[in-house]
């Protein structure tokens, strides 16, 4: 590495006109965004913090951003949940199999978030399939309102964000040096002990991503949010939303827009030191 | 607590068969204590790690139920003769799919998406290669701070971005287009070309770069013959997804698309919070089938599958 | 090599493709396109199945139709204001018209170009834009799981239906109707909605679910999640045409409605387009195409004699439809946000 950084020149200047765009069209609207937050009227430019009180002064907003921020850490348990088998299963598959089970955890992810959703209102009415296997199983007498409820908003959260934590823990697992497993067996430590004092702590790094990318995309997921919340379920996105569009208050809307931007990223930043605590030294490649 | 083997470690058998399923952890079940003679500890381990492949198992067996089922039940339900979104659907046949051939507005809104992707993949992969060669292996303070600021739309609430690019729009005295709508597009859709493209870059040996050069060749040659066809596949899976984010993008469109550039996901969205037209379960089964056979496309020629697990 | 050509190959044929597509829009084949927006449910597909094959036989053009509710349409519009609009013609209800008038997001309507016009009745011409029907709301139900067809909206307060009545919210006229409905049947008028406010209150305990757009409330009643709830006549037969189990029945207290009208936006792209989409609205056959199942819209064209489950269930002659009850909607115009957040807050699940 020594040698090529001296025989190459460091390329940094190629990011630059990538860079120019991120800051003409990524970083210079957030500005706009913060400063429009910052205005107590649509038409009055003057420094008010006006819009953050009425956002914080309201335990209505309040309850918005906090449910959103826990529907988001829920849907991302269940994902972590069924996701973790997934990437397990896959990381020890032979190659012709890993190849299927990676397509099969990647379809969702790219097909059309509306088209899933769609799916899932189908599958979550009374008279949907969910319910009729319910009763039959005899789990439940009378049908369950699934459809427009918030369990039922996380069940489709889970199911179209998974991918998302698959991906990243697969990469991560399937990294890890198989010789630490059988040093730990060797050691005398059965296979769910291996699992939780090698395995798991070892597929942290893999882990937080796939938590990070999660609960950011249930956050924000506007769509699965209003088609299967029904939108009596507000949640930040469609609070945005309505007031953006629906009530034209701007400066209220990106005051929103802020805050939850600020939530999402402190939720992250604390995923991410969790994450530094336990570094991967087992990868091997 | 570890006790202390009071027999010598079992070494691994070498050449062991490439396809064979490898533990992570204890010991492959069934096995018998061949090697070196009886261990007493090893007894105790098959049911240890049948109870986990077991569990697992049965964990994963739900878990591909849950991401596949309801794409099956769309597009078994696209195929119903009845006016009812109803599963199982009462009937099969083949007319909403031919409603869709009469289908004006969504043809349309199709129409406008796929110009909108095609364009966003063809900046996204420019710009998002030239930066990814440009910050893979460099170690300036300016390389990582991009890094992150290029990977940030992945993560930071999409829907915001999308009002503050409406806001922004709108103070520089401009309305929604579809040059816009592309700009804003390629914004969230680069991380993925990044991504792969970087990931790919980390395999090349560097001293690929040093022989090259030694021999003469400038950096674009470089570059084309040398480093291009290495990460080749590595782009184009990028670009893939790049082209499916925005085909299927929904924050950025709900504020930068307005009623006169109509894209197919916030169309689609219309239709299903206000109607129960089984058109639109019609138009996700070619969705479905689209992405498969692109994703099928993208697997042969670009690995994606690989792509992914780097 | 084989990997750089095919890519040369798809990066080339893919700007090319990008680059044709991307010339002004005339030079697709099919000629102008007019933006329009359009109610959910009933509206959306009357408009998609009948008017926009209607308009384009007549003119050449085709339609692209936006589904906003009407408080939707007027927010649009105001964010717009000073340039170009983003759809050429509107549809609001009664209690819009005013305020677009007012804040000039809607022009005169040009009656002079408009053939089909003349033939309104009277009472539904006017100058911001004619009316193109008159929505009634009463009581659905689902007669399969409902034995007695309800008879008042007191009904919705029986413990009989716990957790089958359904509500939608206030950002659409349904939801507004019912409540200045209710509200006047508990004894309060329009300054004072507190009689409404308790009424609802009352009824959270049988409430399934509380619907935000009218789509969602089609999906509640396709998967029988509601069993009984106000409604809109219209969409009471759309829904019964897609085979679900549902029933309208006029209230004891008797129906009440509002209009609905088609505008012509200011500084519309396509203003005589715009003219010609809305005089088709107005024209004796295509109101009579909309007057049948499983529309139901009620007409407007003196020419159209009322049909068909029209005649059955709301009114039997125009005289009869002019006896249905509206709100003074100058007066509740402006409480409208207080009122949106007041039911927000209090009436939740």
């Amino acid at each position: 590495m020594a040698a090529a950084a001296s025989a190459s020149r460091d390329d940094w200047p190629l990011a630059l006109p990538l860079a120019a765009l991120f800051i003409a069209f990524f970083v210079a609207p957030f500005v706009v965004l913060l400063s429009l937050s910052l205005q107590a009227e649509q038409a009055a430019r003057a420094f008010s913090l006006a819009q953050y009180a009425k956002f914080f002064g309201d335990t209505f907003n309040l309850s918005i951003l906090g449910s959103t921020v826990w529907l988001a850490v829920r849907a991302t348990l269940v994902c972590m949940l069924f996701g973790y088998p997934i990437a397990w299963v896959c990381a020890r598959a032979p190659a012709r199999w890993q190849s299927l089970l990676v397509f099969v955890v990647v379809l969702p992810i790219l097909t059309s978030v509306v088209v899933r959703t769609f799916a899932w209102i189908v599958i979550l009415g009374r008279e949907g399939i969910m319910n009729h296997a319910l009763r039959g199983l005899g789990l439940v007498d009378q049908p369950v309102p699934l459809l427009f409820t918030e369990t039922g908003v996380i069940v489709v959260l889970a199911q179209v964000q998974m991918p998302l934590m698959v991906l990243p823990l697969f990469a991560t697992l399937s990294r890890l040096d198989p010789n630490l497993g059988d040093a730990s067996s060797a050691l005398g430590a059965g296979a769910w002990r291996t699992f939780f004092r090698v395995t798991l702590p070892l597929s942290t790094p893999g882990l937080v991503a796939g938590c990070i990318l999660v609960f950011s995309a249930c956050a924000t997921a506007f769509v699965t949010q209003t088609l299967i919340g029904g939108a009596r379920l507000v949640y930040m996105p469609l609070h945005i939303y309505q007031q953006a569009i629906g009530a034209n208050n701007w400066p209220f809307a990106a005051a929103i827009s802020i805050v939850f931007t600020i939530a999402v990223m402190i939720v992250i930043y604390a995923l991410n030191r969790t994450g530094r605590a336990s570094k991967a030294y087992g990868d091997h490649r | 607590m570890a006790t202390i083997a009071s027999e010598p470690v079992p070494l691994r058998p070498k050449g062991r068969p490439e396809g064979e399923l490898r533990p992570l952890g204890g010991q492959r079940s069934g096995e018998a204590a061949s090697v070196g003679g009886a261990h007493p500890r090893r007894q105790r381990t098959p049911w240890d790690l049948r109870s986990q492949q077991v569990i697992f198992g049965a964990l994963t067996a739900v878990a591909v139920v849950f991401l596949v089922g309801p794409t099956i039940v769309v597009l078994l339900t696209s195929f119903t003769a009845t006016e009812s979104l109803r599963f199982p659907p009462q009937g099969y046949s083949l007319r909403w799919y031919r409603a869709l051939l009469d289908a004006d507005q969504m043809q349309a809104a199709a129409w406008n998406s796929l110009i909108v992707a095609v364009w966003t993949t063809l900046i996204a992969v420019v710009l998002g290669t030239v930066a990814a060669l440009g910050i893979a292996r460099s170690r300036s303070r300016f390389a990582r701070a991009a890094d992150v600021l290029f990977m940030s739309p992945l993560i930071l609430p999409a829907l915001a971005f999308g009002f503050a690019a409406l806001v922004y729009i709108h103070r520089l005295g401009l309305h929604p287009s579809i040059p816009l709508l592309i700009v804003g597009h390629v914004i969230v859709c680069v991380p993925f070309v990044l991504r792969t493209t970087i990931a790919a870059l980390a395999q090349v040996d560097p001293g690929l770069f040093d022989a090259s050069a030694s021999l003469g060749a400038g950096r674009l040659m470089t570059f084309r013959r040398v480093t291009l066809p290495i990460i080749g596949r590595g782009i184009a899976a990028g670009a893939f997804l790049a082209f499916m984010a925005s085909f299927d993008n929904v924050p950025v469109s709900l504020f930068l698309a307005d009623e006169r550039t109509e894209v197919l996901p916030i169309h689609l969205w219309q239709q299903i919070d206000t109607n129960l037209d089984v058109r639109t379960a019609a138009i996700s089964g070619v969705i479905i089938v689209v992405t498969i056979a692109l994703m099928i496309v993208a697997e042969r020629f670009a690995g994606l599958t690989r792509q992914l697990s780097r | 090599m084989a990997i750089e050509v095919s890519r040369r190959q798809f990066l080339g044929a893919g700007a090319a493709a990008g680059l044709g597509a991307m010339l002004p829009r005339g030079v697709r084949a099919q000629g102008k396109t007019l933006v329009v927006a359009t109610f959910p449910g009933t509206w959306n597909e009357a408009h998609r199945n009948l008017l926009a094959p209607y308009f384009k036989k007549r003119t050449g053009a085709s339609v692209t139709q936006s589904i906003q509710l009407a408080t939707e349409q007027l927010a649009k519009l105001e964010a717009a204001k000073g340039g170009r609009p983003p759809f050429d013609v509107a549809i609001l209800d009664e209690p819009q018209v005013l305020d677009a008038a007012k804040q000039g997001l809607i022009a005169e309507y040009p009656a002079a170009k408009s053939p089909n016009y003349k033939d309104l009745f009277p009472v539904y011409q006017d100058k911001w834009g004619p009316k193109i029907s008159l929505q009634v709301i009463g009581i659905g139900y689902n007669p399969n799981k409902i034995k007695t067809p309800p008879t008042s909206y007191d009904d919705l307060l029986s413990p009989a239906y716990k957790g089958r009545v359904g509500l939608t919210a206030l950002n659409s006229q349904l939801g507004m109707a019912f409540l200045a409905e209710l509200n006047r049947i508990k004894g309060g008028n329009e300054g004072d909605f507190d009689p409404g406010f308790a009424a609802l209150k009352a009824m959270l305990p049988n409430v399934g679910a509380v619907a935000a757009n009218l789509g969602a409330y089609a999906t509640l009643w396709q998967q029988e999640q509601v069993d009984i709830a106000p409604y809109n006549f219209n969409f009471v037969q759309t829904l019964k045409a897609k085979g679900v189990p549902v029933e309208f029945v006029v209230p004891q207290t008797g129906l009440v409605g509002w209009t609905t009208s088609l505008h012509l936006t200011t500084n519309a792209v396509e203003p005589d387009l715009a003219v010609q989409y809305i005089d088709s609205h107005l024209a004796a056959d295509m109101q009579s195409e909309m007057e049948k199942p499983p529309y139901d819209i009620i007409p407007t064209n003196s020419k159209v004699p009322l049909a068909g489950a029209i005649t059955s269930t709301v009114a039997k002659t125009p005289a009869d439809l002019s006896k249905i009850r509206g709100f003074d909607w100058t007066k509740i115009n402006p409480q409208r946000t207080a009122l949106i957040e007041r039911f927000n807050r209090e009436i939740r699940m």
